[in-house]
Parts: structure tokens; C-alpha cells; sequence
């Protein structure tokens, strides 16, 4: 067992167990967005910040990466903390204005305005979808591109992956997305996200611009029967 | 060369170190060393080698003189250079022309070439040996001076300084407690940055159970601008191979992996063959020299990601993954490559690791402060004279480096900051040129150490520039993964990149303040931690220049292109747009010039004779040749235009609105009350001399102004719908509050500075010493002044030229003498009016200043002056002069004309009239231009001081927008705007003939005979040719913004 102190309290962690773990065994709530039960933690949202060590040196951690420590002192809310937290939700909220999982952080959080022009690039980089499609699917069709602001997650090469089964666990983990269903059968189907993905899969389509490289197949668009 | 016997033992290897090391000091042949690191070859130093080995077979000593190629010595700026034994000489920016000289004078009959020599531009004195130069004196070259000594391909030369020495007395001697207790005890700590101590990190990884570990040599740099690790391995590749067996020994490490960007095909060259020869004389492999310690090399090639030089990066790129950081802890010392124990250090280090072992770590510990030791390599780029590569102890002073060994800023500029860490690092003011250079010291500033990036900057960097560049590099080399870091940057970056465009907003500070703190904070490595650091500090020390951006969209180092469009329009006090009517002229439109030099100028005929002219210094054109003539081409337009009858009469406005009165009717004056006239107001000016103009008409002689001219702007100003009052002086004929009485709405002070101070010296109250500006006065209202034969003129600026000429010119004088206590280059006055006053047959005298006037019968006779010196620099940045003891003399003198300084004469204001003063010159705020008192505004001199024109009409137009504003009642702030032309014209295509031939027009003047004893106009007008092909010169810098290209279609 260690032992370790968090927002004063002494708590006991077990070998192996991240901060967030730790956390969420003794009920500390600490918001996360790239973190998934059977995904690896991830570390890149930043939204589950916590600060460590004792003042005043004092840093902020990833509480779903970083290993509990025997003693190390752990601060779950502080005014440091939100902080970087309010200011992580308003940088999504920039990119992906239209995800009901970031407005619902937002309002959360009280974060009331976006002071960055808005993106819509409605994808936040969280990597759950990689994750996903690699370590529950095993299929590791898809993947980062580039680094920095250029960015995006695509298939190999940007041509369809013959290791896609098109299973859509990336679309249904997606959080920039995943609340927006507002397809014709959204009970059917897992999300209809592509529905607001530009060009829509409602109007004509082909193969250039199917989402998932393969038109038609995935059943969530609507095709014109007509041809 | 015969391939020399595999090593077997430890003893195999001293006595292959003692061998070499005698035959090296047994070789007395001369040796001609020249450098070819990378940058060297860059410089041609391959070529230089080529052609010595050609001059030395003909003359048949290739057997009698060696030629050594090694790495880089350092001084970039002297590259390609050679260092000749046994004379011990340095050549720099040697041609390889002159390798014949170098071979048949030097070599054979030991003769110096002076010209190749290092010459010091402070002293002027040349230096014959390396170590004589400055830019080596204060270094101490501890790590990088054996790249002088040996060719990095040869592991013979290294073996000759006793290379590989540490290594057999680690494995003889020591055992690996020992090795990293000695380490301790040097205090060495990581070179790559984060200076975590190196012995501590061994440790660490000498107590993991886990086999096997890993040793990794970092030399992933990807900092603009610095090339430290660079050097190291292609000069010296065995000293950092050396220093990772020692790591390995001391972790029991078996494998070693350097990781090395793929850019740096030389140093991956060097070392590749380093390992190769390491290999062949049988130091690498198992059980080396029987000891029982295996090891071996390996090379990752990186491919340029910055992030990988992050060490967890790093891992997962030599093992194949993607190169993005993940969390630590686990460190790598626990838990590295392929989940295994290991070490990484950066070159620098490994290549210090040698040199603890052989002189020990007590002896490195004595080098450098406290908590740093040691030397450091810093490369030393940007606004500096001696760029190169520079090893200095921890602990010495940024000042010591950019001025004693960096030799300060090119053209003299004044330093502004320096960039230290590479691109994320941050930038430190000159307020902290005296700041001790170690991890601790710097980090407090606001910066780091990084990897040793140093890039110095002058007043012509720009700050929110600076911040926008390193922004862009770092929103490229982010990996990505966090949130923060990825996001984070990129929207920095977008806001100082909008701020740089002129489209800042007023919150955008606190904004980009909280960003980057978040990102410094919220961040998972050192990449992200650091990546607000080109913000944070540029904003701590900076922030003026910031809100200049966004608040009066000014960039003062004139670089943001957005907001400068052309520096000529940009820097003109009135706002005339320079560059478009010199795009018209060149295509001879010039009714049009006229119409845009009268939108914003009342008195262009002035300016177009008199103006100090700030465009022509800030003229791009004249940053490689010479600046467009700027004010000849405005002259001529206006020639032209009254030599066509071409009027411009502005357009018939109702003047309904308030009465303003205008105190003073000098350029300040006449220029407000036509901007407010133009504004429907009715201004009165109201001028104490019989004649309008102020100091144009009166402290201007007719030579240079002609009184026909002023007088013809002033009717111009009239027609305009101004009224003007001569004779009228404040305090006696008006009051402000009589003013304010008589329905005057607002008033604006414009008395200018009329006051000529006095010198203090002893006699100067006696008759026939003047006051240039009562002289000058006196001859423009057309009284006579006689001045005698002789006379002497004390100043250097404009008013003390004019007055000299103005004396030249009278019937009688025969010779008239300015004395100033400076030099030349020191004076104030315009270079031309120098020139003029020269080729006129004045005597300029420098370096003098007066002591006493000596007087007769109450009359000036002679005056006693003593010689200066320039001495040290002061506040100002010139040279103050110091008076030489017993040097004084006198010069005989009719008449004696002190043309010191001026200062505002506002005697008239009393208490009562709640009007603050600085001494004489009225206070007024910055942004609005009104005094103290609510209604009451001031400009031009009277504030300022003795100035230029066109700064006094600046301030005139500012009074008429803001008067507007008090009397509308409309918020009290400036309207700025961006530097845009009113309409865009296109460029003419020059050829690529014309554009080589064209070069800035003589001004035709009147010869010095023809000038003589009279007043007519010295300079001429351009003729129209001359004047279409100046302004064909222009570069056109206002179609660079995007409004230009725009405008014009896309491409001008």
C-alpha cells in the first residue's frame, strides 16, 4: 500500500494505481475528457490537472498518468488547478463549440465566453478514438498525423484503411461529437455524427467524400436510391 | 600510413597513448591547421585546403608540411581560417588565393602577412595568435580547445593529446562508485537544459537491478540558431565517444546509442568513422583490453522533430514509435529504453566527462558558482560582431560576453536584448546586461540556459516579432498531445501574430498573460512547460512595445510590415504618404503628387526645403544602398506645380461652427488652425512678431527659406479660412482668460521656443556676442546686423550653421568659425547643412569649447577656448568630451554668436492660470495634448523644446482633432490607424538594367561663387527626369501588406 496525502487527507493507494485512481476510489471528483476506463491513460487533455509537492514547489500533473507516490501531497482543486482547467475547456470550446460533453464542462466550470475565434474543427485531439480503435478493436486503422498545429487524425496515407471494420467505436467514444446525434435513426445507429460532418453524408456522395472512405457501407448515410 | 596494431591490453593502450603523444612533441614540422566544421565549409575552407595541398607539391614540402583539417575553432566570423605552426600564427578570411602566399612567404621564409591578420575594430591593432584576439581573451576553451589540436577523422590525433587517457584510468584505476563519485564532486550538471546533476542521474541508474541499461547521447538540436552539439561532434567525436564509455562504465551499460539528427550529415560522417576506428583498434566489443567491460555504439538517426530532444520523446523514437513525451515518473534512469535503465546526456556533457576523470572533478569545480560549475558553450548569433561559438566559465556576465568577447553590435546600434535557451527560452533586457549567466540566475530572469542559444538583439529587433517568430517555430514542433501545448501555442501565436498586424485588442494582454501562464503550467514536458517563455518574458520587460502595437498600431523598431506598410509614410510626424506620390511622379502624374502631398500637409513648401526629412533615415532602400531622395521629389512636385499654375484652392466650407484661438502662428500654429478651419471652426491665430511663420520665417535665413516662400504658405493658410493676427502678444494684448471671455471655445498655445540660454562663461554679456537666434531674427525682418570680419559661431546644431552662413554672407566678413566640442559625426545640424557650410568656406573647428570671452572696453575681442576629447559614453549613448589640460588658445573675433539651446519662453503663465510647467516648457498629456487646464491645449516647441518643423505641425494637426473632440464633447483618445496609402498605385517594372544604374540624384545647388555676399536660394529643384528616375528607385514598400496586394489584384 502507499500512502499518500490528498486535499489533506491521508489515503492509501495501491501499487500500480494512478492519482486519478486514487481519487476516484475516495470519491474525488476530477473531470476528465481523454481518460477512459479500458483505454491507456493518456495525458492529453489536461483537464484532470492536479497540483504536487509542497509549496512553494509546487507543479501540476496529469492525475491519469502519474504513478501514486509514497507521500507526495496531491491538491486536487485548488485556485491553480481550475484555473488551468477553465482555461483547457475554453481552448476546446474554441476548437469544438458544438460538443455537448464540452459545453456541459463549460458550464461546469463556469466558463461563460470564449475569447478565441471559434474553429470548429470538432475534433479536440483526445486520441480516445485511436486508442480505441487500436487497443479495444485491434485494428489500428486509424492514427495522428503530423505534430503540432498541423495535426489530424486520418488513415494511413488519407486512403481508406483495409484494416477499418468500420465497427464506428471511434465515432461512438468521440467526445466532440458523440452528443450531437440528430440522424433519422439515431436509435439505431451509433451516433449520426457524420450526418454533421462537412459535406454531409445526406447529400450526394461518392467515394471522395464518404467520411469513412467507403460510401454507403456504413448505413448511417442516406443514399440515393434513385441511381 | 600503416594501420597500427589492434589494442589487446590496458597496457597496449597507455603505451599507444605515450607513443603518440612523444611523436606529436618529436614532430617539429610546421603544421598549417585550417578549420572545416560545417560552417567553415559554408565559407569555403575545403577550397583553402585544396589549394595549400596544391601550393605545397609545387613547391615539393607536401613530406615537410603538414596540413591539419579539424572541426570548428569557433569564430565563425573569421572562417575560413588557419593556424600556422611553429610561429603560431592566426590567419582569418583567408582566400584561397592566397594559399601560394601562405605557403612561399609564411611557410618557407616565415614572413607574417599582415593583411591576413586579425584586426580589432575598437583599437585598430592586429593580433597575431589566436589567443590575442578578444573575441578568445575572456574565453576559456575547455572543452571546445582541443578541436583546434586534432583531425576528428583521425583516432591517431586523438590519441596524441592524450585521448582515451580518462578511459584507461577509469578502467585501471577506478572502480564505477568512483567514477560517479568523482563526477559528484565536479558539481557537472545536464548541458542540455535542464541541469540536472549528472552524477545523481548515474547513480540512479547504477542502483536499477534491471539489465541491461542503456547509455544515450542526446544530440537532437533544434534550436534556431545554435549549433554547440554540432561542433563537438564533428571536431572532436572520440571526446563525447570517450565520455559515454566512461557513463557506461560507471552505470554498467553495454550498449550506447547516439542520437543524432539526420541534418547534420557531417557530424553523423565524423562519428560514424569515430566508431569505425574506435572498433578497428579494438576498444569496442567485448571484454575490451581484458577488463571485462563490454560495450559498443550504436547511431539513431532523428529526422528534425524538435520534441525529440525531449529525453522521453527521444526513447520512443529510438524505439520506433511516434517521438512524443509520455509522463515521468518513471525517469529513464529507472525505467528508459525498451522499459530499461537509462542514461541520457546531452554531448556537451558526455564530451566534460573526460576531462573531470583526467584533471578530476575538484579541479572542474573550481571553475564557475555556486550551483553551476564548470565552463558552458554558448552560441553567440543575431546583432553581434564576433558570431562563433564561445566557452566561457558559468558564472560571467552577459555583458562580458556580448561586449569583451562578442565585441559588441554592429553599426554602433544600441543593444536591446538577448534571447538565451533557444526558442523556448525567453528574452532578457539590457537592464540585465550585468546578470551572471548560470541555471539559477537565469531562470529567475524569466529565461533558462536551454542548450546555449544566444541571440542578441539591437533597437532594430521588435519584440512582439520576436515573440511571433519563436511562437510559429514552436506551434510546428509541438507534438501535439496535450491540449495545452498544441492548442495553447497556436492561439498565442494568433494573438501576437494579430497584435504584429496592428489588430490587437485592448484585453488581448490579459488574455495572452493567462494562456501562457496555463500552458507553462498545465503542460506534461519541458517542451510545453517552456513554450510560453517567448511570450512571458517578452511581455515582462516589453510591454510598452506591446501595447504600442495595439494601442497607437506603432511598431517602433519598424519591423511588423502590417503595421509599418513603408517606413517613409510611417515615420512622418504629419502622416504624409511618401510613397504615393513618389509612385506618381514615377509615372509623371504629378497634379495628382500635389493633391497627396496638400491632403495632409499645409506647409509643403516648407517642409519640401527645410524638413529634416525622417523618411530618407528610415527608407528601406537605404538599408543596402542609398534612401530615395524623398524631399527633393516632394520639392520638385511642388516646383512643378507653381511653375504650372497649378493651385490647389480648397473647396468652399461653411465655417459655422466654434471660435478656437491659436497663440502663436509658427508651424504649430498655422497647422492647427488649417486643420480646424477644414473642420468648419473659426480659428484665430494670434502671432507677437509683424510676420507669420514663427521660426520659419524668422530663424531661417533666406539662403536656405525664402521669405517669399513662407509668406506664400501663410496665404494659403488664410484663403483656408484662418484669421491672423500679427502683433498680439500673449499677456500683454491677450489673456487665455480674456480669451475664454470672448467666446474662444478652446485655446492652443503654440509660443514655441523663443529663449536662447546663456553659456555661463565669463564676459559673454559683452557687446558683439549675439544670440543666434536674435541674429537670425534681426537679418529675416531685414535690419542689418553688422558682425565685423571676424567671426565665431559656438554650436553644432541647425540655428548655429544658419547663423554662420547667415554672417558668411554679410558685406565685410571674411571669416567666420564654428567651434563645437564634439565631432563631425556627433553634430546635431543635417549632414548636408554641414557640408553646405563646408564648401562655403567656413571654418569648422572640432573638438573645442570656449572658456572665457575676452573683452576690451566692454566689447568682445577674442575668445579663449580649450581643446576636448571624447571620453566615455554617456546617458545619451555619444561620447561626452573631456576638456585636454593646458590646451587653451584664443582666436581673435569681431563678433561672437552663441547658438546653444533654446527653451520655451511662457513667462506668461501665472498661477492663476492653472497651466503645469516643466521648468519653462508647458506640461501637457501625452494622448490628449491639453494642458492642465480643460480647454487650454499646447504643442510644437513651446512642450517640446527646440525642435523640427515637422514636428511642430504634428502637433498642430493633433491639437485640431483633439480641440474637435473637447468641443464636440466626444471621448478624449486618439484615432490611430494603420499606415495605409489613400489610394494604391501601381509600380512601374524597372528593368534589371535601370534598377543597377540608378543611384540617388545630386540636388543641383548655386556653386560657392555664386552664393557668395548674397541670399539667394541655395538648392535647386530636381530637373523632371532626375526626379522620375529617383522616384523609379522606390522600392515600394506599401504594396508588401496584404491591403496592397489586395488592392492591386494580388500581385503588384
Amino acid at each position: 500500500m502507499i500512502r499518500l496525502i490528498m486535499n489533506g487527507l491521508e489515503v492509501q493507494a495501491e501499487e500500480g494505481w494512478t492519482l486519478l485512481e486514487t481519487a476516484q476510489f475516495y470519491g474525488l471528483e476530477i473531470p476528465t475528457l481523454c481518460h477512459n476506463e479500458g483505454l491507456t491513460p493518456w495525458g492529453g487533455c489536461r483537464l484532470c490537472v492536479v497540483e504536487i509537492g509542497a509549496k512553494p514547489k509546487t507543479r501540476l500533473v496529469s492525475s491519469c498518468t502519474y504513478p501514486a507516490e509514497e507521500g507526495l501531497v496531491v491538491q486536487t482543486d485548488t485556485k491553480r488547478v481550475i484555473r488551468a482547467r477553465r482555461m483547457m475547456i475554453e481552448l476546446m470550446l474554441s476548437t469544438a463549440p458544438m460538443s455537448k460533453k464540452i459545453q456541459d464542462l463549460a458550464s461546469k466550470f463556469g466558463v461563460t465566453e470564449q475569447r478565441y475565434p471559434p474553429r470548429n474543427e470538432e475534433c479536440v485531439y483526445c486520441g480516445l478514438c485511436v486508442r480505441m480503435c487500436d487497443e479495444q478493436m485491434d485494428a489500428r486503422a486509424i492514427g495522428f498525423q503530423n505534430r503540432g498545429h498541423k495535426r489530424k487524425i486520418s488513415t494511413p496515407f488519407d486512403i481508406r484503411s483495409e484494416d477499418c471494420r468500420l465497427c464506428g467505436a471511434c465515432i461512438y467514444i468521440c467526445p466532440a461529437c458523440s452528443a450531437r446525434c440528430q440522424g433519422p435513426s439515431a436509435e439505431t445507429d451509433i451516433c449520426n455524427a457524420c450526418l454533421q460532418i462537412e459535406p454531409t453524408c445526406l447529400e450526394e456522395y461518392g467515394e471522395l467524400n464518404c467520411w469513412m472512405y467507403d460510401a454507403g457501407r456504413c448505413g448511417t448515410c442516406v443514399q440515393d436510391k434513385s441511381k | 600510413m600503416k594501420a597500427l596494431p589492434v589494442l589487446k591490453t590496458t597496457r597496449d593502450l597507455k603505451n599507444r597513448i605515450s607513443g603518440l603523444k612523444k611523436r606529436r612533441t618529436e614532430d617539429k614540422r610546421p603544421v598549417l591547421t585550417v578549420s572545416a566544421g560545417t560552417c567553415g565549409r559554408a565559407r569555403g575552407s575545403l577550397k583553402v585546403i585544396s589549394a595549400l595541398e596544391k601550393s605545397l607539391k609545387a613547391s615539393k614540402l607536401e613530406k615537410n608540411v603538414r596540413v591539419r583539417v579539424t572541426g570548428c575553432h569557433g569564430f565563425c566570423e573569421a572562417e575560413p581560417n588557419i593556424i600556422i605552426q611553429p610561429q603560431d600564427l592566426f590567419y582569418q578570411k583567408v582566400d584561397p588565393k592566397r594559399a601560394d602566399d601562405i605557403v612561399g612567404r609564411t611557410v618557407k621564409k616565415k614572413q607574417v602577412l599582415e593583411d591576413l591578420l586579425y584586426k580589432d575594430p575598437a583599437t585598430g591593432g592586429t593580433a597575431r595568435r589566436e589567443h590575442e584576439i578578444p573575441f578568445y581573451k575572456k574565453q576559456n576553451r575547455f572543452v571546445l580547445g582541443d578541436n583546434a589540436l586534432i583531425d576528428p577523422t583521425r583516432i591517431d590525433d586523438y590519441f596524441s593529446i592524450g585521448g582515451y587517457g580518462a578511459l584507461l584510468k577509469v578502467l585501471t584505476k577506478m572502480s564505477p562508485e568512483e567514477v560517479i563519485g568523482e563526477v559528484k564532486t565536479s558539481g557537472l550538471r545536464g548541458r542540455g537544459g535542464a541541469g540536472f546533476p549528472t552524477g545523481r542521474k548515474w547513480e540512479v541508474a547504477r542502483a536499477q537491478k534491471a539489465a541491461p541499461k542503456y547509455i544515450i547521447c542526446n544530440a537532437d538540436e533544434g534550436d534556431p540558431g545554435a549549433y554547440m552539439d554540432r561542433s563537438l561532434l564533428e571536431g572532436n567525436p572520440h571526446r563525447v565517444l570517450e565520455g559515454m564509455m566512461i557513463g557506461a562504465f560507471a552505470i554498467g551499460a553495454r550498449e550506447g546509442i547516439i542520437y543524432v539528427r539526420d541534418e547534420y550529415p557531417l557530424a553523423v560522417e565524423n562519428v560514424t568513422a569515430a566508431i569505425e576506428a574506435l572498433r578497428g583498434a579494438g576498444l569496442l566489443g567485448e571484454n575490451i583490453l581484458g577488463t571485462g567491460f563490454d560495450f559498443d555504439f550504436r547511431i539513431a538517426k532523428g529526422a528534425g522533430a524538435f520534441v525529440c530532444g525531449e529525453e522521453t520523446a527521444m526513447i520512443a523514437s529510438i524505439e520506433g514509435k511516434v517521438g512524443e513525451p509520455r509522463q515521468r515518473p518513471p525517469y529513464p534512469a529507472i525505467k528508459g529504453l525498451l522499459g530499461k535503465p537509462t542514461v541520457i546526456n546531452n554531448v556537451e556533457t558526455w564530451g566534460t566527462v573526460p576531462l573531470v576523470i583526467t584533471k578530476g572533478g575538484a579541479a572542474f569545480a573550481s571553475i564557475g558558482t555556486a550551483g553551476s560549475k564548470g565552463t558552458k558553450i554558448f552560441s553567440l548569433v543575431g546583432k553581434i560582431n564576433n558570431t562563433g561559438l564561445v566557452e566561457v566559465p558559468m558564472g560571467i556576465t552577459l555583458r562580458e560576453i556580448i561586449y569583451d568577447i562578442g565585441g559588441g553590435i554592429p553599426g554602433d546600434k544600441r543593444f536591446k536584448a538577448v534571447q538565451t535557451g533557444g526558442p523556448a527560452g525567453g528574452c532578457l533586457p539590457a537592464s540585465k546586461i550585468d546578470l551572471p549567466i548560470d541555471y539559477e540566475s537565469l531562470a529567475a530572469a524569466g529565461s533558462i540556459m536551454g542548450s546555449g542559444g544566444m541571440i542578441v538583439m539591437d533597437e532594430s529587433t521588435c519584440m512582439v516579432d520576436v515573440a511571433k517568430y519563436f511562437l510559429n517555430f514552436l506551434r510546428d514542433e509541438s507534438c501535439g498531445k496535450c491540449l495545452s501545448c498544441r492548442e495553447g501555442t497556436q492561439r498565442l501565436w494568433e494573438i501576437v501574430e494579430r497584435i504584429s498586424k496592428g489588430q490587437g485588442k485592448d484585453d488581448d494582454l490579459v488574455l495572452l498573460e493567462e494562456l501562457a501562464e496555463s500552458v507553462k503550467d498545465a503542460s506534461m514536458c519541458g517542451l510545453g512547460q517552456n513554450a510560453a517563455n517567448p511570450v512571458l518574458s517578452t511581455l515582462k520587460y516589453f510591454k510598452a512595445e506591446y501595447r504600442q502595437h495595439i494601442r497607437r498600431k506603432k511598431c517602433p523598431a519598424l519591423v511588423c510590415k502590417e503595421i509599418v506598410s513603408s517606413p517613409c509614410h510611417y515615420v512622418c510626424p504629419i502622416g504624409q504618404e511618401a510613397s504615393t506620390y513618389i509612385a506618381l511622379v514615377s509615372q509623371g502624374r504629378y497634379e495628382e503628387a500635389y493633391r497627396v502631398i496638400l491632403k495632409d500637409n499645409p506647409l509643403p513648401s516648407i517642409c519640401a526645403r527645410v524638413c529634416h526629412h525622417p523618411c530618407e533615415l528610415a527608407c528601406r532602400a537605404g538599408e543596402s544602398g542609398e534612401p530615395i531622395s524623398i524631399r527633393a521629389i516632394k520639392r520638385f512636385v511642388l516646383d512643378w506645380a507653381e511653375a504650372n499654375g497649378v493651385r490647389y484652392v480648397p473647396e468652399p466650407l461653411r465655417q459655422n461652427k466654434e471660435k478656437v484661438a491659436i497663440i502663436g502662428g509658427g508651424p504649430a500654429g498655422l497647422t492647427a488652425g488649417y486643420f480646424l478651419a477644414r473642420k468648419g471652426y473659426r480659428p484665430t491665430i494670434y502671432e507677437a512678431l509683424p510676420v507669420s511663420g514663427g521660426m520659419t520665417a524668422v530663424g531661417i535665413p533666406d539662403h536656405r527659406l525664402p521669405k517669399e516662400i513662407v509668406a506664400r504658405e501663410v496665404d494659403f493658410i488664410k484663403a483656408s479660412g484662418v484669421t491672423i493676427r500679427t502683433g498680439q502678444v500673449l499677456g500683454r494684448d491677450i489673456t487665455i482668460d480674456g480669451l475664454f471671455r470672448d467666446g474662444y471655445k478652446a485655446v492652443f498655445c503654440a509660443t514655441g521656443a523663443g529663449k536662447s540660454l546663456a553659456m555661463g562663461i565669463p564676459g559673454e554679456e559683452a557687446e558683439g556676442v549675439l544670440h543666434s537666434l536674435e541674429y537670425l531674427r534681426e537679418i529675416n525682418l531685414g535690419r542689418t546686423v553688422p558682425v565685423g570680419k571676424r567671426v565665431c559661431v559656438v554650436g553644432g546644431g541647425n540655428s548655429a550653421i544658419d547663423a554662420a552662413r547667415a554672417a558668411h554672407r554679410q558685406p565685410g566678413c571674411e571669416k567666420v568659425s564654428i567651434l563645437y566640442r564634439r565631432t563631425k559625426a556627433e553634430m546635431p545640424a543635417l549632414a548636408e547643412e554641414v557640408d553646405a557650410a563646408i564648401e562655403e568656406g567656413i571654418d569648422l573647428q572640432f573638438l573645442v569649447a570656449p572658456v572665457r570671452v575676452i573683452t576690451a572696453y566692454g566689447k568682445a575681442t577674442a575668445i579663449e577656448c580649450v581643446r576636448m576629447r571624447l571620453g566615455d559614453k554617456d546617458s545619451s549613448g555619444r561620447r561626452r568630451p573631456v576638456p585636454v589640460e593646458g590646451s587653451n588658445f584664443t582666436m581673435p573675433l569681431d563678433t561672437l554668436i552663441l547658438a546653444i539651446s533654446e527653451r520655451p519662453d511662457t513667462s506668461y503663465i501665472g498661477e492663476g492660470d492653472e497651466i503645469r510647467r516643466v521648468e519653462e516648457n508647458i506640461h501637457i498629456d501625452e494622448e490628449t495634448a491639453m494642458t492642465t487646464r480643460a480647454g487650454v491645449f499646447a504643442g510644437g516647441d513651446a512642450v517640446t523644446g527646440p525642435n523640427m518643423v515637422v514636428e511642430a505641425m504634428a502637433a498642430g494637426k493633433v491639437a485640431a482633432e483633439m480641440i474637435e473632440k473637447y468641443i464636440r464633447g466626444l471621448p478624449m483618445q486618439r484615432d490611430y490607424w494603420l499606415t495605409r496609402p489613400s489610394t494604391y498605385v501601381p509600380s512601374v517594372s524597372v528593368s534589371e538594367a535601370e534598377a543597377a544604374r540608378a543611384e540617388r540624384p545630386k540636388i543641383p545647388t548655386l556653386s560657392p561663387a555664386q552664393r557668395r555676399k548674397n541670399f539667394r536660394e541655395v538648392e535647386r529643384t530636381l530637373s523632371e527626369a532626375s526626379a522620375c528616375r529617383e522616384a523609379r528607385r522606390c522600392l515600394r514598400c506599401d504594396l508588401e501588406t496584404e491591403d496592397g496586394k489586395a488592392a492591386l489584384g494580388g500581385n503588384p
